[in-house]
C-alpha cells in the first residue's frame, strides 16, 4: 500500500484508471482472441472484467482517503 | 499564416491535418504520410525529443562546472529549487531507498516538461520555417505524438516489472497474480484481473499525457484559425484578430499550468507505481 500522500496524488488519475482498465481488458482480450482465433468471446469477457476491476479499483482508491 | 490562403472549410481541415501530421520516414503511406508499418520513424518527434534531452545534459553539465556555494547564480537557484522539489516528492511518495529513483523522477519531470513546452511555441512558426527549408511536415511537440508517451510509459512499465520481480521474487510476484484481488478461490479471474490492472498502468500513463497535450495542441490550432480563416475585411481585423490574441494568450497561460501539471503527474505516478513495486506486501 502506498503512503498516504502518494495515494492522495493517485486520485488525480482516478478517471483515467477507470477508462484504461476497460481499455486494457479489451486489449488483453483482443490479444488472447487473435491467439486462440475466438473473437469476440475473450474481448467481451476481459473487457467486462476490466470494467468491474476498474470500478473496484476506483472505489478502493476513493474510500481509502475519506 | 498558411490558413489565410484558404477560405473554405476544406482548407481549415487541411490546415489542421497538415499540422497534426508527423514527418515520417521509412515505412510510410505515400498519400496520407502516416505510418504504414513497424519501421516508420517520426523524424520530427525523434529530433525534438533527443534535442531537448541533449539540452538538459548540456545545461546540467555547464551548470555543474560553475557551481558556487558562496554566490549561487539565479539559474543555479532555480535548478536547486527544482531538484529540492523533486527530492521532496520522492521522499513523500517513495518508501525505502533506491538511488535510481530520484534521478529518474527528475529526468522525467524536466524532460516531459520541456517536450510539453514545445506546444507553447506559436503553432505556425517552426512548421513555416521548416517549410521554407523544404521540410513538408513538422509536428513540434514530441508529447503530442503517442509514440513518445507510450515509449516513456512502457519504459516505466519495464522498470515496474523489474523491481516487482527483484523485490518480491518471481514466486512472490506470481502470488500477486494468483491471489489478488479476490482470494484463492477465484484464481483464473485473479490472473486476468491482475494482468489487466498491470497493463492499465502504462496505458493510463501514456494516454493521459498524450490526450492532454494533443488536445491542447488542437485548441491552439483552432485559435490560430480564427484570425486566419475568419479575418476578412475591416471587421476581421477589428474583431477577430484581437479575439484571437486574447484567446491565444488565455489558453497559453492555462496551458502553462496544464503542461506543468501533466509533467508532475507523470513523475508522481511513476514514483507511486515504482513504490508499489518496492513494497513486499501488496
Amino acid at each position: 500500500m502506498p503512503p498516504a500522500k502518494g495515494a492522495g496524488l493517485v486520485m488525480v488519475g482516478v478517471g483515467t484508471i477507470l477508462t484504461s482498465m476497460i481499455a486494457a481488458g479489451f486489449l488483453l482480450g483482443y490479444a488472447v482472441d487473435s491467439w486462440l482465433d475466438s473473437r469476440p468471446i475473450f474481448m467481451l469477457v476481459f473487457g467486462g472484467l476490466g470494467a468491474v476491476g476498474g470500478f473496484l479499483k476506483v472505489y478502493k482508491l476513493l474510500s481509502r482517503n475519506i | 499564416m498558411s490558413a489565410e490562403e484558404h477560405s473554405s472549410g476544406g482548407g481549415t481541415v487541411e490546415y489542421i491535418q497538415h499540422h497534426l501530421t508527423n514527418l515520417c520516414a521509412g515505412d510510410c503511406d505515400p498519400v496520407t504520410h502516416k505510418a504504414a508499418g513497424f519501421w516508420a520513424l517520426h523524424v520530427d518527434t525523434l529530433f525534438f525529443s533527443v534535442l531537448l534531452g541533449a539540452l538538459i545534459v548540456f545545461v546540467s553539465w555547464r551548470l555543474g562546472r560553475r557551481l558556487s556555494l558562496d554566490a549561487p547564480s539565479g539559474f543555479q537557484n532555480l535548478v536547486e529549487s527544482i531538484i529540492e522539489f523533486v527530492q521532496g516528492q520522492v521522499k513523500d511518495t517513495f518508501p525505502g531507498h533506491n538511488p535510481l529513483i530520484a534521478p529518474l523522477a527528475l529526468t522525467i519531470f524536466v524532460w516531459v516538461w520541456l517536450m510539453n513546452f514545445m506546444d507553447l511555441i506559436p503553432v505556425d512558426l517552426l512548421p513555416m520555417l521548416a517549410g521554407a527549408a523544404g521540410v513538408p511536415y513538422l509536428k513540434v511537440g514530441p508529447t503530442t505524438d503517442l509514440n513518445t508517451t507510450m515509449a516513456m510509459s512502457l519504459t516505466v512499465f519495464a522498470l515496474i516489472l523489474f523491481y516487482n520481480i527483484k523485490v518480491k521474487g518471481v514466486v512472490g510476484y506470481l502470488k500477486v497474480f494468483l491471489f489478488h484481488p479476490f482470494g484463492k478461490f477465484f484464481i483464473p479471474v485473479n490472473i486476468v484481473m491482475t494482468a489487466i490492472e498491470e497493463l492499465a498502468k502504462p496505458l493510463s500513463l501514456g494516454l493521459r499525457l498524450f490526450g492532454n497535450l494533443f488536445a491542447g495542441e488542437l485548441v491552439f490550432l483552432l485559435i490560430a484559425l480564427i484570425g486566419g480563416t475568419l479575418a476578412v475585411g475591416a471587421m476581421g481585423y477589428l474583431f477577430w484578430f484581437p479575439l484571437q490574441i486574447v484567446l491565444d494568450l488565455g489558453w497559453l497561460i492555462f496551458h502553462l499550468l496544464v503542461i506543468t501539471l501533466q509533467a508532475f503527474i507523470f513523475m508522481v505516478l511513476t514514483l507511486v507505481y515504482l513504490g508499489m513495486a518496492h513494497v513486499e506486501d501488496h
